[in-house]
């Protein structure tokens, strides 16, 4: 898998910066949800991903192999996510009583 | 949990200078939700034309307070959104905002009541500022410590309100480091975030620390490694980097 260079590395952030875009994607804050790096099985939280959004669309890579786990791009009309770089979102529909009555986890 | 993500207009309250390039903004906002420190708020700026730009702001303030959120903003060159914040933005003004979002870098007393240790590297302060004062509001007597990278003694944001947290006594440690000039009467640290500096704050924590890096990304990509190098459990390391400059 091909690494990212030296200037977006620079660039680079965490998926907490994406969290309201994922939010529109799936209706609920993701960045504390599982998902599996389709290249190297590591499993972790969307928000440990490594995001990349100075390019047109983001590219949110696994923050121990590098591969690109999610791509997303909007368009006027429509968004489209290629996620062939995970093997799994986990979305969470049931929790315990949350702690406050935020957004967020 | 359900709720949905609302844009909303907030109106700017106050505007508090903290530092030659870093301003709070007290934001009132009509459905104020109480966040969890560490989250942030996305900001929409709308053109007369139509053009929209999206920044992404951690927020300062502690959850504890209601109605209201700070959100602190360091002013970059050429950096579009932050720009217009704090040179065309004065109070009255209202901004398109939507939130609190993030779920990943919060931290609660209540759910994490051990050993905390914050890492920041310049604005990255921010979002452990409210966790800080999350703790204090919270009145929580857990150990930790605040190890805190700036360029020069005048780009300190919040010094004076963290001094006055250290001087508390509730357990609240805060390490200072200069890294680029230091006032003669200097008496922290005067360089950048190394193992040493790691081993001489975090060890005292213990293991079974949790850690929360806010930074540049290189610094916040060079502290947590040197963290797990030290024997920390990278498991118990929460980053967020914020790129070169921030926006």
């Amino acid at each position: 898998m091909e690494e990212a260079t030296d200037i977006n590395r620079e660039l680079m952030l965490d998926a907490n910066a994406t969290a309201g875009l994922l939010y529109e994607i799936f209706g609920m804050d993701m960045t504390a949800e599982p998902t599996e790096c389709a290249n190297c099985g590591q499993e972790g939280e969307v928000g440990t991903l490594l995001a990349f959004t100075h390019g047109p669309g983001v590219v949110l890579r696994c923050s121990g192999c590098e591969s690109v786990v999610l791509r997303i791009v909007q368009t006027p009309d429509a968004i489209y996510l290629d996620a062939r770089g995970a093997v799994y979102l986990r979305l969470t529909t049931h929790k315990a009583e949350p702690e406050n009555d935020s957004l967020g986890g | 949990m359900k709720s949905t993500l609302n844009w909303q207009i907030a109106s700017v309250a106050r505007i508090t200078p903290e530092t030659t390039n870093v301003k709070s903004f007290t934001l009132t906002l009509p459905q104020w939700m109480r966040h969890r420190a560490g989250q942030h708020y996305d900001i929409r700026l709308t053109a007369e034309d139509g053009y929209q730009t999206q920044r992404s702001y951690s927020i300062a303030s502690e959850p504890e307070r209601e109605g209201e959120i700070d959100i602190t903003v360091e002013r970059i060159g050429d950096g579009e959104a932050s720009t217009y914040l704090h040179d065309v933005l004065v109070p009255g003004d209202q901004v398109e905002v939507r939130g609190p979002i993030g779920g990943y870098f919060v931290w609660e007393v209540g759910l994490s009541p051990g050993p905390l240790l914050l890492i920041a590297g310049g604005s990255g302060v921010v979002p452990l500022m409210s966790m800080i004062r999350h703790r204090a509001a919270a009145m929580a007597k857990n150990p930790a410590a605040l190890l805190y990278s700036s360029r020069n003694f005048e780009d300190v944001i919040y010094y004076n309100e963290l001094e006055k947290l250290r001087s508390a006594n509730s357990g609240l440690q805060i390490f200072h480091t200069l890294t680029r000039s230091q006032p003669t009467d200097w008496k922290g640290y005067a360089r950048r975030i190394d193992q040493e500096m790691l081993k001489e704050v975090a060890g005292p924590l213990g293991k079974g620390v949790q850690v929360y890096i806010c930074g540049p990304t290189l610094m916040v990509e060079s502290a947590a490694n040197t963290l797990v190098k030290i024997g920390v459990d990278s498991n118990q390391i929460r980053t967020e980097r914020f790129g070169p400059t921030g926006g």
